[in-house]
């Protein structure tokens, strides 16, 4: 977390408080400046130019695109063939900050560069590093008053009236601070939660509470409608402007999927790259250590496939049963114009099967193998203290297109949640889990007496018709068991933001509180202090800082980089590597051979993944065969290669006639490198 | 054009060919449309449109296309009426698909229609006035040129010349189909064998049709005309392109694995980039015709399922115009694009109308049911819904005579001998590739005139929005009373429902001002009558709010002061409005 800096110019912060209004405030004057170990938009660009002047045989900076608010956005190319166009090596393609307010993922993607070039980790691979891909937002952390906020400054009239950009925000009470007004006002929904009343809850009425207040980010209504701050600068949400689950007319996600050049330039240059054979973006969720959420209704399931009635009749199929996707292509086939294939994608997009939204569950068995080593590997460096979860991958966000779309291994990182809060065992804790309860015999569940279960349901927001009896009876009455009902619980959604806690405070929220007590001194957190708002009257200016929660002190920064960064180049490691394992040569007599020729995978990452196998994006990769004369009897002469599991070895006979004694075989991949061996056909029998 | 075996006859026919396009005729306004209009010509027909009308029109290279060719719009406009931008925009394209060519064809006889009748006939005259017409002829240019200049059949060169990997091999491209005889159309193979599965249909042996159970074959059908290229088994399976680029919009966008053809991602074609900019720097475009062939179908969205059902109250609107689109021209259907005919992500009038805000049809012009031969008594022999992909034999017989007696032969290749150098001695033909898609040019005149028709109903009811003060009413000392009525008697709104809800852009706004004047209280006046007035919260002289078509809104203003007020109407599709009032 950046402290406030007390050394601001009183000057300037009169200025600009003056330029809204005139009016007495109580505020002391204080200009925010960012922590200085992190590095705004031009320093970050800078900071790349010195990487490549001291080592500019292997790196290269590429333009994508300029944002909107005129910064480049620059990629820097680290490589053994940073002169050619057509790359042999496979590459590896990060990204970091697409949100533009997580400032530590920037410096993680510059350290990355750094240790790609030390750890001479670029010798048989490309990376493609871009640290800074939402550069309009990201400045926001460098600029007076502090405000997080994720918009580039594409404008954008949000309120839909005469004027565009109109109602931002104000720091008025010039602490450079942007943070929350809290009024008084018996329709508010919002109460303060007992115990700590720097903290708000939403009031529950079906529980008797009364909600007190009204909350609004700080400011004032500067087109005079009603509304506060609600047509601030901006814009586009970069981590929301990619096609996979693309929302249209969303508040910050853009008018269509790549309308921002940011997002538009990371399509371009990813599909003319197909040596692109793993993405990692550095932002808010973490692929490394929690596998891509499933459980999404209504994925296209290609084994289920229901024939609509108006299809139906001309294919023969019954409309009231389910088809595969084989045994639709059967039924389309004879329907289809000679020369017309017809293809899964062919029948998806007539039947209008829609998008594949869950990963395919053979990816998610390297996520997971994978998320396991990753803690395994954090717990020897010690970095293990439990923190806040990372963020589930959003809707429209580029982690989301690269896997679904891109079909190649995504990872992604986050760097820094809070600290998870102690829990205090306290006497009137149940110290139950859901892990605890699974393990449980029904009889030990039931020696835990009614008062102690009871105590448990309520930790974990139990509806409350589980009364403890009910439940007691449901498992004496073998209708549950522990098991399941620890299963169960599993499953109910986080209590992240109803907590466990008596006071009512969201677990997020006392993690915050504890951080800014126990180690920012308190300057994490604005004090509520009042102050005479010009339409709202009296009201209380606090909150927390903008940035808390991921950006840690710059103290941290190199210590979390050293231990988190690397991971990604062991994971780099791990891509799809083709081989030629082997071959053979059998002769048939009369210049009739019979080739075979081993192809292995030798590392652990599949060849593509399971979705790039059904999306088809990935390139295949193909054997060639070639020699004088050379005349194919059985198999082709080019053998694409569409799919190779982690360290599979699949062999590959073809039957073929020539007069030479050697035949080439060349095995030629975009992005799992490239083999060859010469077979020869002379010395066999 | 890729010429894989070149004989002689194939060159001089090229020669004859291009000979004959050079000397083809000048092309003069009035442009004549006995025939159809090639890359050049089209650019040619545009410029000289504009040549003619000076002062009317103006011309817009608005990009280039993947092969670098121009991609022309023409823009009608009446000067002495108005900035363009201040009218109901009226947007007309066609040929998306390369291969579907009439669809520029009625847009050069609509902009050539309403220009030579301007002055002359007043419902003309009046819709050049009140509305600004802007056309995009050919989108596909690639594709028109390739589809007039290389061999084809009706429906190849659809797409953009952006290279793929049709048959995942790893070379882009690489089997493209080939002329073998040479005619200009790419037909179908076929091979004498006792053991195939095809006979020829005993009443016209032009017509292929499957052997009975029981019975010996005839012929093997060895697919489209053309060589394994790649050599592997397969013949013409990845052939240049294919990026639909009506697929390949940002709205409902989905990948090529759910749809074939969508292109890696939204706007990666350079004339779906083109014609984006050019609509979004044209706000007031509310109502778009995009062309197509074939089917006879007047499509409105939305393009898939997932996308739930329209707004009842645009539905209302499309329903008035497409049932008169119906009507406009015989046989063809008004339809739901999902619904009656496929599902589609990511097309043209998907993005229209999510993205510009705009009432949208896709015309799918051409229907082969035209091509009659039978008496007039004669029975239908069926219902006139589309065979599908199977065919149906009586009616190609019908077809065929149509071809040999209203055509004299001009649309069917017949079947010839060629040796062809992997399967021997074979026959080929089929339909040309100038049929079964687009009208014999004798038939073109009607379609363009009466689909342009279509086109026309639509642009008379474009929202037509006058404003009246009807009120100046003193309530006491130096308090007013202001009451305007702001009447559309048109059909469209001056906003789609759907961009209302979504907030897609700020709707109409009205301004009360004044030197002498301050709006006290303002909003809505739901009951005249009882004096019900919905007075809104805050900035009470600004108010937003759209106009539904043939409907009046009325609004009141309460202003403390005195002198002259001014009362502005703004609307993004439907223009300006200003009146002054005094206050006394």
């Amino acid at each position: 977390m950046q402290r406030p800096k007390f050394k601001g110019s009183l000057f300037w912060s009169c200025i600009a408080l003056l330029t809204f209004f005139l009016m007495s405030t109580n505020a002391h004057a204080q200009q925010t400046s960012a922590d200085s170990r992190y590095h705004n938009p031009s320093e970050i660009n800078n900071a790349l130019d010195d990487i490549h002047d001291s080592n500019n045989d292997i790196t290269k900076i590429h333009t994508l695109a300029t944002s909107p608010g005129g910064t480049d956005i620059n990629l820097i190319e680290i490589g053994p063939e940073v002169d050619k166009s057509n790359k042999e090596l496979p590459a590896i393609f990060v990204t970091a900050n697409l949100e533009g307010d997580i400032p530590i993922s920037s410096e993680a993607a510059l350290h990355l560069a750094q240790l790609v070039i030390s750890e001479n980790a670029a010798q048989d691979k490309t990376w493609y590093i871009l640290p800074n891909a939402n550069p309009d937002a990201a400045a926001k952390y460098f600029s007076s008053p502090l405000v997080q906020d994720s918009r580039n400054d594409k404008p954008h009239n949000d309120d839909m009236d005469e004027s565009v950009d109109e109602d931002g925000w104000e720091d008025l009470n010039g602490d450079g601070i942007i943070s929350q007004m809290r009024v008084k006002d018996p329709t508010g929904p919002w109460m303060l939660i007992e115990g700590d009343t720097r903290l708000m809850k939403r009031a529950d009425r079906s529980k008797g509470e009364v909600g007190m207040y009204k909350l609004y980010t700080e400011g004032i209504d500067n087109d005079n409608d009603g509304k506060y701050n609600e047509d601030g600068k901006g814009g586009v949400n970069i981590n929301r402007n990619f096609p996979h689950l693309f929302k249209d007319f969303t508040e910050t996600g853009g008018a269509w999927p790549g309308s921002t050049p940011e997002t538009y330039a990371i399509f371009e240059f990813a599909f003319s790259h197909p040596e692109i054979a793993m993405t990692f973006s550095y932002g808010a969720t973490n692929f490394s250590m929690v596998a891509p959420k499933g459980g999404r209704q209504g994925s296209a399931d290609f084994q289920n496939i229901e024939i609509p009635e108006n299809f139906a009749e001309q294919l023969g199929a019954d409309p009231n049963k389910t088809y595969t996707m084989d045994e639709v292509i059967e039924m389309v086939k004879p329907l289809a114009p000679p020369g017309f294939e017809i293809t899964e994608s062919v029948v998806a997009s007539f039947l209008g099967l829609g998008a594949v939204v869950n990963p395919v569950s053979d990816d998610l068995k390297f996520y997971n193998e994978l998320a396991d080593q990753y803690k395994e590997y954090l717990k020897e460096k010690g970095f293990d203290e439990e923190r806040m979860d990372p963020e589930p991958a959003k809707d429209g966000s580029f982690e989301l297109w690269s896997y679904y779309h891109l079909g190649i291994p995504t990872f992604s990182m986050d760097f820094w949640t809070l600290p998870k809060p102690k829990k205090e065992e306290t006497e009137e804790g149940s110290g139950l889990t859901a892990d605890k309860i699974s393990e449980m015999s029904s009889e030990e569940f039931l020696e835990l007496g009614e008062e102690k279960i009871a105590m448990f349901l309520k930790e974990i927001g139990a509806p409350e018709q589980f009364s403890a009896e009910r439940v007691m009876s449901m498992i004496e009455g073998g209708q549950m068991t522990p098991e399941r009902m620890g299963a169960m619980i599993k499953q109910m959604p986080s209590s992240g933001s109803s907590g466990g806690s008596s006071d009512g405070a969201s677990e997020k929220d006392k993690a915050l509180i504890a951080f800014n007590d126990n180690v920012l001194d308190g300057e994490g957190f604005v004090e509520w202090t009042t102050y005479d708002h010009p339409t709202l009257g009296e009201v209380e200016i606090g909150g927390e800082v903008p940035f808390v929660r991921n950006t840690p002190p710059g103290s941290m920064v190199d210590s979390l980089l050293n231990a988190q960064v690397p991971w990604t180049i062991k994971l780099a490691d791990k891509i799809a590597r083709l081989r030629i394992l082997n071959s053979s040569v059998t002769s048939k007599g009369s210049n009739i051979y019979e080739v075979s020729v081993w192809v292995e995978n030798e590392n652990y990452l599949p060849f593509p993944t399971a979705m790039g196998e059904k999306n088809q994006q990935p390139r295949p990769a193909v054997i060639t065969l070639n020699a004088n004369g050379l005349e194919v009897m059985k198999g082709k002469t080019r053998t694409p290669i569409t799919s190779l599991g982690g360290h599979e070895v699949r062999k590959y006979t073809w039957l073929i006639r020539t007069k030479s004694n050697t035949i080439d075989v060349n095995l030629e991949s975009a992005h799992a490198w490239n083999d060859r061996t010469q077979v020869n056909l002379g010395g066999s029998k | 054009m890729r010429i894989f075996k070149t004989t002689i006859t194939t060159i001089l026919l090229l020669i004859l060919a291009q000979a004959g396009f050079s000397q083809a005729q000048k092309i003069e306004v009035p442009l004549r449309f006995d025939h159809y209009y090639d890359y050049s010509q089209v650019v040619e027909a545009v410029k000289a449109i504009n040549k003619a009308f000076p002062q009317m029109t103006s011309t817009e290279v608005i990009g280039k296309s993947e092969e670098n060719r121009d991609i022309w719009s023409l823009t009608i406009n009446n000067p002495d009426t108005g900035e363009p931008l201040t009218k109901p925009g009226v947007y007309i394209d066609g040929n998306i698909h390369g291969n579907e060519i009439q669809a520029t064809e009625v847009n050069l006889y609509l902009m050539n229609y309403l220009l030579t009748n301007y002055g002359k006939n007043e419902k003309v005259t009046a819709m050049v006035d009140r509305n600004v017409f802007y056309f995009v002829p050919s989108i596909n240019v690639d594709g028109r040129y390739h589809f007039f200049n290389d061999a084809n059949t009706p429906s190849t060169n659809r797409g953009l010349r952006i290279p793929k990997d049709d048959d995942y091999d790893g070379l882009f491209d690489e089997d493209f189909p080939e002329d073998l005889n040479g005619d200009g159309s790419i037909n179908q193979i076929r091979k004498r064998d006792p053991f195939g599965q095809w006979k020829t249909d005993p009443k016209d042996p032009r017509i292929m049709v499957r052997v009975e159970p029981g019975e010996m074959g005839e012929w093997t059908i060895l697919g489209q005309e053309g060589i394994d290229n790649d050599g592997d088994g397969r013949v013409n399976e990845d052939s240049e392109g294919y990026v639909d680029p009506n697929r390949n919009w940002g709205s409902s966008w989905a990948p090529p694995y759910v749809q074939s053809g969508a292109g890696n991602y939204p706007y990666s074609g350079n004339v779906t980039k083109a014609v984006t900019k050019f609509m979004m720097d044209r706000p007031n475009i509310i109502m778009v015709f995009a062309f197509h062939n074939n089917g006879g179908m007047f499509l409105r969205g939305p393009g898939s399922k997932e996308e739930g059902p329209l707004n009842p109250r645009d539905i209302a609107v499309y329903d008035i115009l497409g049932e008169h689109a119906e009507k406009i021209v015989p046989d063809y259907r008004y339809l739901i694009s999902w619904k009656d005919l496929y599902t589609t992500y990511g097309d043209f009038t998907e993005f229209t109308y999510n993205q510009v805000g705009a009432f949208s049809f896709v015309g799918e012009l051409f229907m082969p049911e035209h091509e009659t031969y039978k008496a007039h008594d004669a029975k239908e022999t069926e219902d006139g819904d589309s065979p599908g992909f199977g065919g149906n034999t009586e009616r190609e017989r019908e077809r065929l005579k149509f071809n040999d007696y209203v055509v004299q032969g001009a649309l069917y290749n017949e079947w010839e001998t060629y040796d062809h150098p992997k399967y021997g001695e074979v026959e080929i033909g089929g339909w040309a590739k100038m049929s079964s898609r687009l009208p014999h040019p004798f038939m073109l005149q009607d379609l363009v005139h009466r689909n342009a028709s279509a086109v026309m109903y639509a642009a008379s009811q474009t929202p037509d929005v006058s404003m009246e003060i009807f009120d100046t009413q003193k309530v006491e000392d130096n308090l007013y009373k202001v009451r305007v009525r702001l009447i559309n008697k048109n059909s469209i709104p001056t906003m789609t429902y759907h961009s209302v809800q979504n907030k897609l852009f700020p709707q109409d706004r009205l301004t009360l001002k004044g030197n002498n004047a301050k709006v006290i209280a303002g909003g809505e006046l739901t009951d005249k009558y009882n004096n019900e007035v919905n007075y809104k919260d805050h900035k009470p002289e600004v108010q937003f709010f759209y106009v539904p078509g043939n409907q009046a809104v009325e609004y009141e203003f309460l202003v403390e002061g005195s002198g002259t007020v001014n009362v502005e109407y703004i609307s993004r599709k439907a223009g300006k409005r200003s009146q002054n009032t005094r206050l006394r």
